[in-house]
């Protein structure tokens, strides 16, 4: 399945292992944000190690002092507009951890 | 006459928060959909246990004595009654030291037929894959 | 375009989830889908009347009746968790629908994509 996980909270793990789908998309947002955004003792978010399409809500990032500038290299950061388009178009299946 | 697969999955922990039961009650409302769909549409509901919530599970819950409320295990046995089909993750049951004579494997006082399944979670995992859409909580 | 049912379950104010569901629907309703929203647990105070618009609180009584305007989007409050809630009709937005568990189901039916979101 092509799956969506969103991530709302900044705690570890943040997606189990066990979960997993033929095309996973990790899309944080509200406290999610932080796991795109903040280096930890000096090392990412581990579920920044999945492989997994990432992507964090611009609006929830900004909100919280953060710019594109501050987001890891493998996440893209997307808009509540490109959020409809992921969900309709990439990601047959949706689910909110 | 589509027949919609809508996959539950409980993986939060009863009582202090009332997501758990929402699910169970969401899930057993399947049995009055058709009111709303045409003329043989239906939904068919799966119910699934996973990480913390597989104590929704436990039997001899008291919550009605105590706080007057219906418990998870009444609920649940609701579910059974009314043929839901209801998993429990294997792996997670094991991992709190706990067994299938520890949780709700059936409803037969009260008439049920159907019995709780305790399933690997690539089993629940496949069950969300061939759902229509899933209803995590 | 497409149908989306949104099923959220978090409380007016305390929590942003809503704020999060109202502003995807109207980014899904602004791109010319359709969206169900169905409010149960403490997500049905999004529909209590009388809600004062604050600067540190959030305000979605607004941006609701908005997108209720649009004629692509319905929300809809669980009756029982109303109910249980001492809200009833009278003190129900106008344009939202009440109705059993059952709704959501049916709405999942015949929706092209779902996001449940579930409470905290």
């Amino acid at each position: 399945m092509k799956l969506a996980v969103f991530v709302n909270s900044y705690s570890e793990p943040a997606v189990p292992d066990r979960l997993t789908a033929e095309k996973l998309g990790i899309v944080l947002v509200q406290n999610g944000v932080y796991h795109a955004a903040l280096k930890k003792d000096g090392g990412a978010s581990s579920v920044l190690s999945r492989d997994a399409n990432f992507y964090a809500l611009s609006e929830d990032l900004q909100s919280r002092g953060f710019t594109d500038a501050d987001v890891d290299s493998k996440v893209k950061v997307i808009n509540y507009d490109d959020l409809v388009d992921l969900i309709f178009n990439d990601y047959e299946k949706s689910i909110w951890l | 006459m589509p027949i919609k697969k809508l996959a539950f999955i409980v993986d939060k922990l009863p009582y202090k928060a009332e997501t758990s039961r929402l699910a169970l009650t969401h899930a057993i409302s399947s049995q009055t959909v058709e009111i709303y769909l045409e003329d043989g549409d239906n939904v068919e509901p799966v119910l699934a246990f996973v990480g913390d919530g597989v104590l929704n599970c436990l039997k001899d819950q008291k919550a009605l004595d105590h706080y007057s409320i219906s418990s998870m295990e009444m609920h649940l046995k609701n579910a059974l009654l009314l043929d839901l089909k209801v998993l429990v993750c294997k792996e997670d049951l094991e991992s709190f030291g706990l067994t299938e004579d520890s949780i709700v494997m059936d409803a037969e006082e009260i008439g049920g037929e159907e019995t709780t399944k305790v399933v690997p979670y690539d089993t629940i995992l496949q069950e969300m894959d061939s759902s229509d859409h899933i209803l995590y909580f | 375009m497409g149908k989306l049912t949104l099923g959220c379950f978090s409380s007016l104010v305390g929590s942003m989830t809503l704020d999060f569901a109202v502003k995807l629907s109207e980014a899904a309703v602004r791109k010319g889908h359709e969206v169900d929203l169905w409010l149960s647990g403490n997500g049905i105070m999004l529909g209590k009347t009388k809600q004062s618009k604050f600067r540190d609180y959030s305000y979605l009584a607004g941006p609701i009746e908005e997108l209720l305007k649009t004629g692509k989007f319905k929300v809809t409050n669980c009756e029982a968790c109303a109910k249980a809630r001492g809200i009833n009709k009278e003190d129900t937005m106008e344009g939202f629908g009440i109705h059993s568990m059952d709704w959501y189901l049916a709405s999942a039916f015949d929706a092209d994509r779902v996001l449940h979101i579930g409470g905290e």
